[in-house]
């Protein structure tokens, strides 16, 4: 995919192969845009997104001017701001993208992200970490019920979190999410978080991929500078 | 009091008030949704009876009515009578004069709704229809309700337009203000004074719904 954005020229091109992938890489590399591209929310110059179901669904390709809108692609988005329905209740917000035939994935979604206390609440009664967890919640829910073929992307989906528990919901979130199936590829610039994660890193920099691999390799300088930067602080 | 005056301004401004909503909803929406000439040179044709003086549009749409235009004998063969002088043709020129009363309360009601909301819903594989229901419409109910009730109001105080389309036909065209205009030159202001009266509740009865909204959380549509 290719892409002109202000001063930023992106040039990306990867492929996803583990059921979670992270896009790393420092804040205005880029990494947002690349998930809104393929969410639908923006166009590309140009380039090629495809998402590879049983049968591969093209979701952009300048050659042929195809660009699937973003409510008919079988991906999910939470995006950095939570964007929260403010008429909807939490329940309601996790339930919107559910069909009501798989409704009882609200409920396990309002209990693996610790919210069925706060279920019948309108959104502006909530903290900033509760608001960001519906938002995941939501877009998770939502991507489990399309079943196979489907993506999840997290853009910085617990950024700020208590982090006690933001590794318990991550965890939380694997578990499900490999459960049920639902690869995602979520953004980070947390090397903690990345490894937590285990996944395969897409390391990203000034809109282009640099590096693609386990995160035992692709972050292996990154890893090493921050227990540096503890041993040091130890001293 | 002339009620049969008051009953056809009633139903003019009901009729004229569901039409514009039917036009106005997904005018505004398509105005607020983007930029670029072609919206700024409809936000212009919309916003022009604002600025008009009423006689001038009520003798473009008497002309383009009646039979000397195309579009007029097209418009006499469909409904099987000419338009001008007629309720229809005062329904018309109503709608035309008080479309940006329900057009401009909309437009900005939906500029504040935040992008990120239709984007959310957009990716949770919400329809651009469902989301403009279940997203958009409830975080603009102010506006529409500004909206509805200005161009009720704007009908039932109209005089310009209604009297060149419409004449002062009694029971076919003849408002609340052309009857108080006809009063007037009668010299029974007693009479004027009753018409006049009940043009003002109406108008202050309007006003005071707008505003007591104001403040009720209706319409927010910044992010969370």
């Amino acid at each position: 995919m290719q892409h002109r954005q202000g001063v930023l020229a992106f040039d990306v091109s990867f492929h996803l192969a583990q059921p979670w992938t992270v896009l790393f890489g420092p804040s205005g590399s880029g990494k947002t845009t690349v998930l809104r591209a393929i969410a639908g929310l923006m166009r590309p110059d140009a380039g090629r997104i495809v998402l590879h179901r049983a049968v591969p669904s093209i979701l952009f390709d300048s050659a042929t001017g195809a660009f699937l809108p973003a409510y008919r692609r079988s991906v999910r988005l939470a995006a950095q701001v939570a964007a929260l329905f403010p008429n909807r209740t939490v329940r309601q917000n996790i339930a919107y993208g559910v069909p009501s035939a798989s409704a009882g994935i609200v409920e396990e979604a309002l209990e693996r992200f610790h919210l069925t206390g706060l279920a019948e609440s309108p959104p502006w009664k909530l903290s900033g970490g509760e608001r960001q967890r519906v938002a995941v919640a939501r877009a998770a829910a939502s991507a489990i019920t399309i079943g196979t073929g489907s993506l999840l992307l997290l853009d910085e989906p617990f950024a700020g979190l208590h982090l006690p528990l933001r590794d318990e919901l991550l965890d939380d979130l694997r578990g499900w999410l490999g459960a049920k199936k639902t690869p995602v590829l979520s953004v980070t610039h947390d090397v903690g978080e990345a490894f937590q994660l285990g996944a395969e890193v897409i390391k990203f920099s000034d809109g282009r991929v640099v590096e693609q691999g386990p995160v035992e390799t692709v972050l292996a300088e990154e890893r090493a500078r921050l227990l540096e930067q503890l041993s040091r602080l130890q001293r | 009091m002339d009620f049969e005056a008051l009953w056809l301004t009633l139903r003019l401004a009901a009729s004229t008030t569901a039409i514009l909503l039917l036009i106005a909803l997904p005018l505004a929406w398509w105005i607020a949704s983007g930029k670029g000439a072609g919206r700024a040179v409809v936000q212009a044709l919309v916003a022009l009876p604002l600025v008009l003086p009423p006689t001038v549009l009520g003798f473009y749409l008497l002309v383009m009515l009646g039979p000397l235009t195309a579009p007029g004998r097209m418009l006499t063969h469909l409904f099987g009578h000419a338009l001008a002088f007629s309720f229809s043709g005062l329904l018309i020129g109503s709608a035309l004069y008080s479309l940006p009363f329900a057009v401009q309360p909309l437009v900005a009601g939906f500029g504040v709704v935040d992008r990120g909301y239709v984007e959310a819903a957009a990716t949770l594989g919400a329809s651009p229809w469902r989301t403009f229901w279940s997203v958009v419409m409830p975080l603009s109910r102010a506006s529409l309700l500004t909206s509805a009730v200005l161009a009720f109001t704007h009908t039932v105080g109209e005089f310009g337009v209604v009297l060149m389309i419409g004449g002062n036909i009694p029971g076919a065209t003849q408002t609340l203000s052309i009857s108080l205009y006809d009063q007037v030159q009668d010299f029974n202001y007693r009479a004027a004074n009753r018409t006049a009266l009940v043009l003002v509740v109406i108008s202050l009865a309007a006003l005071i719904v707008i505003y007591s909204r104001r403040g009720s959380g209706l319409g927010r549509g910044e992010l969370v």
